[in-house]
């Protein structure tokens, strides 16, 4: 696959379609792949694609260093393309300026490719590749959340009061996140100050609830969050606990139809208002 | 220095007045509630304080009291932010933090025996009122003094009726301007922006230093005409702003290249300032 | 003449100081693949081999990610100022890193620098640091880039080796280590190898000067594109001490606190003007090489850096400082 990917992106560079390719590199085997931004035809020999190309890279199309580069090609895995659909639905960024390539991935070996049917890309403008693994059904999906959520509710929230008080505040879980793109994200603000900003327990708790409550309806599923938590925590719990409501709810999966309607960005007759008597 | 202390936290400072310089921009007179910290407390001129308001956080704000003065210590801000929109309140007898002085000062020493010209634009006014100050009441140790002060309009023009005063010193000239639109019909100062006014200016050069404070822009076009004037780089000095927050060379926040503003800072010549990388 | 002590041993030493009411902080696995320095509650806890380093490092122990300055009281017009109080536990650092300890030393030149953090110094009193040799490294580890080595003894106060066999060389440092181990040891003939540690990518040491003409490449963008201004680096780092003050509390009650900050947030160098000297990336990472390699070493004599790796370990796309300057130095700076 890595021959048919770096022919495409040469191609797109050499003809001027696009200016940059946002791909995966790797310099040394023993280090991860890591985002490169490709603006030569000759160096797409940078580019990889192995089992290791974790990062998701629809977050560089918000960057304004990167918008800076041009046009861009972008190479998204079946759970990263989830995201491109949202930031579309949202007017964060205009679909017909970017060049989407697919890739076929069997799996990245981290928990979300266990439950994962998107192993086929399916918005992509280029597809390389064709995987081989199985979609999984709908009722896995939530498979590990499920399981979390049974237990009792004093159980979680030790769990909960022990993984936050080691959170530091270094906010990778939002700068890695595709769908955090505020200018002034609310720890920012101090006009009132929402939330304390401190590594306490209060704080921790404060901002990742927050981060998922602003994240409701929306969240794809790409675990980055908990790849790039520095301290371990598995903040997709949270996340992924705000997008199965949004499932059983509003019948929403987000990132998954381009045609839909966002769950709070829209109002519909037909809304369940069983709490308003 | 106080031993052992925390040098975090602030004095206790009484609000003694409070003065509307414009729209948006207010003097404040505090003095130690502490009488003994009171009058052990000295500064130089050009030397910063951390001020605060309990709740709300610190700002930087440059002393702009003279030094000669014991009685209080007198800061200028504008409404910008949360802590200065919260010091917009202020009243007589309130209490704020103060924590300094911090930074360095103008060398009114090697000043001495010079002529000396204070260009400034807007709300850079106190940091160079301060200086004015000094100067004024050591009279016999400077030379010929020339003020260029400018501002957007005249309602933006920060300690006015100070320029009035200053006016009746000796070999004092104070050169008063605002923009193309900002005089009223009543105006009697220039009216032109500060570069261009201190060209019409004429002043001498000789055996003289410049202390040009003012926002980027005004600096920009400014120091050619120092040059012109034949100032050398080393005789023309500024005060830089910096995002600051411990005040003390620790938080890391403020440096410019390998300069710490804080506590290398934040009065510099332009020889210095042209060595120093652009990170400000 | 050697001085050893079992493994055992050193748990029933845990044990003891966790008794007489000291803090012991150690590295411990927290997740299966994430091993960190956490305050232990027991020695079973601790590990003694079969990591590399952990993924943040001991400047907690000194210089904690959150610290109230005071705290105040508002009455009407009377305020009052609680300073607060001066930390008086004893702790023990057990099986940090070389390169963690280290830091401590080079951390002592900015926190008093003219003006002395008395909680800062006061900790580090209260702190005794005993390390353990590295036997082994990663791609990511490069303290013989640094002036550093394996068996540093630099911020230890005695240094554990691996004999490899449930026992370790106890090499005193301080007295402070002796009075830890006194008592507690055999004598032996047997000393412990010393691991060369990862080879030498280049001395960093004399990247300063180089630094000094590259302040206004254009390629420092290309360098650090990938940034995405989080600050995994900078927390994870044994030296990185930036701080932001702020008022926590509401108007009549509350503390000022002082947090860690990285110069990589946005934020970090804003102006109430709206003014920012860093906006943009690029100038945000090459604040900290800069300060790492230039400015400190300029006014300290020391780097801000002891080649740990944990920058890239942590940073979600691989950067950190030893990519960067390879980086810069591949492109003949």
């Amino acid at each position: 696959m890595l021959q048919p990917l770096r022919e495409t992106c040469r191609r797109l560079l050499q003809d001027g379609t696009v200016q940059v390719v946002i791909g995966y590199g790797q310099a040394v085997r023993a280090v991860e792949p890591y985002p490169v931004f490709i603006t030569a035809p000759d160096d797409v020999g940078q580019l990889v694609w192995n089992e290791q190309c974790r990062t998701n890279l629809v977050k560089y199309l918000l960057r304004k260093e990167i918008r800076a580069l041009g046009k861009p090609a972008i190479v998204v895995k079946g759970c990263d393309e989830r995201a491109l659909v949202v930031l579309q639905q949202e007017l964060q960024i205009d679909r017909s300026q970017i060049v989407v390539i697919g890739v076929a991935c069997d799996g990245m070996d981290e928990p979300r490719c266990e439950v994962c049917d998107a192993h086929q890309p399916r918005f992509a403008d280029h597809i390389i590749g064709h995987a081989t693994n199985e979609m999984q059904p709908a009722e896995r999906r939530y498979a590990h959340l499920g399981e979390f959520l049974e237990r009792p509710l004093p159980d979680r929230m030790a769990y909960w009061k022990a993984e936050l008080e080691r959170c530091v505040k270094c906010y990778a879980c939002r700068q890695a996140c595709p769908l955090c793109y505020c200018e002034r994200c609310i720890v920012e603000k101090n006009r009132p100050a929402c939330l304390d900003t401190s590594a306490t327990l209060k704080g921790n708790f404060a901002w990742h609830i927050v981060r998922a409550f602003h994240l409701a309806g929306r969240c794809v599923g790409c675990d980055q969050c908990s790849r790039v938590c520095p301290e371990g925590i598995d903040l997709r719990l949270l996340n992924l606990s705000m997008a199965r409501e949004a499932e059983a709810s509003f019948g929403h999966r987000s990132g998954t139809d381009p045609q839909a309607e966002l769950v709070l960005g829209s109002f519909s007759q037909q809304d369940q208002e069983q709490f308003i008597r | 220095m106080r031993p052992m202390t925390n040098i975090y936290q602030p004095d206790l400072m009484e609000v003694l007045d409070v003065q509307q310089q414009t729209a948006d921009v207010k003097s404040v007179r505090v003095r130690f509630r502490d009488e003994a910290r009171g009058d052990d407390f000295h500064f130089r001129v050009g030397q910063f304080g951390m001020f605060s308001l309990f709740g709300y956080g610190e700002s930087t704000f440059n002393i702009c009291s003279s030094s000669n003065w014991k009685d209080f210590v007198e800061f200028c801000f504008r409404r910008t932010g949360r802590v200065t929109e919260a010091l917009w309140s202020l009243e007589k007898n309130d209490t704020i933090g103060f924590r300094g002085p911090y930074g360095n000062s103008y060398p009114m020493d090697k000043w001495v025996g010079k002529n000396l010209i204070f260009l400034g634009g807007g709300i850079a006014m106190p940091p160079l009122r301060c200086a004015i100050w000094y100067a004024l009441e050591n009279r016999d140790q400077f030379g010929d003094i020339t003020i260029v002060y400018g501002a957007r309009r005249v309602q933006d023009l920060v300690f006015r009726q100070e320029l009035d005063r200053w006016a009746e010193y000796d070999r004092v000239r104070v050169v008063c301007c605002v923009d193309p639109g900002g005089e009223t019909p009543d105006w009697t100062g220039e009216v032109g922006f500060v570069p261009a006014v201190t060209e019409r200016a004429q002043i001498p050069a000789e055996n003289a230093v410049a202390l040009v404070i003012g926002p980027p822009v005004m600096i920009k076009f400014t120091l050619p005409v120092l040059a012109k004037m034949g100032l050398a780089d080393r005789d023309i000095y500024t005060s830089l702003e910096n995002r600051m927050k411990c005040g003390v060379g620790k938080c890391g926040r403020c440096n410019c290249g390998p300069v710490y503003v804080c506590k290398e800072g934040p009065v510099f010549t332009l020889e210095q300032l042209k060595s120093l990388p652009n990170d400000y | 003449m050697s001085q050893i002590i079992s493994k055992p041993a050193i748990r029933r030493l845990v044990e003891l100081w966790l008794r007489q009411g000291k803090r012991v902080i150690a590295p411990v696995q927290v997740r299966p693949n994430l091993v960190s320095y956490q305050p232990v509650r027991g020695p079973d806890q601790v590990l003694l081999e079969g990591f590399v380093r952990p993924l943040n490092s001991i400047k907690q122990v000194v210089f904690p990610r959150h610290e109230q300055l005071f705290q105040y009281r508002v009455r009407g017009k009377q305020i009052d100022l609680l300073p607060a109080p001066l930390p008086d536990i004893e702790r023990i650092v057990l099986a940090a890193r070389p390169c963690d300890a280290a830091a401590l030393p080079i951390l002592d030149h900015v926190f008093n620098w003219e003006f002395r953090d008395a909680a800062y110094n006061r900790r580090r009193e209260l702190t005794t640091v005993v390390t353990l040799a590295c036997t082994e490294y990663d791609a990511h580890c490069f303290c013989t880039s640094v002036g550093s080595r394996p068996d540093d003894t630099r911020g230890s106060d005695a240094l554990l080796l691996d004999l490899g066999d449930g026992t370790l060389e106890v090499r005193h440092t301080t007295d402070k280590g002796q009075s830890l181990f006194a008592g507690q040891t055999q004598a032996s003939t047997r000393t412990a190898p010393i691991s060369p540690g990862p080879e030498r990518r280049a001395d960093l040491r004399r990247v300063s000067q180089s630094l000094e003409q590259a302040f206004e490449r254009s390629e420092w963008a290309a360098w650090t594109n990938r940034c995405l201004g989080c600050g995994a680096c900078a927390f994870g780092c044994p030296t990185c001490h930036c701080f932001d003050m702020v008022d926590e509390g509401g108007p009549t009650c509350g503390a000022r606190v002082r947090n860690w900050d990285a110069c990589q947030f946005g934020q970090f160098t804003l102006h109430a003007s709206g003014h920012n000297p860093r906006g943009v990336q690029s100038q945000r990472q090459r604040q900290r090489i800069y300060h790492k390699f230039h400015v400190y070493p300029k006014k300290f004599g020391e780097l801000l850096c002891t080649g740990c790796g944990n920058c890239t370990r942590n940073c979600p796309v691989s950067l950190g400082v030893l990519p960067v300057l390879e980086a810069m130095q591949a492109e003949g700076a």
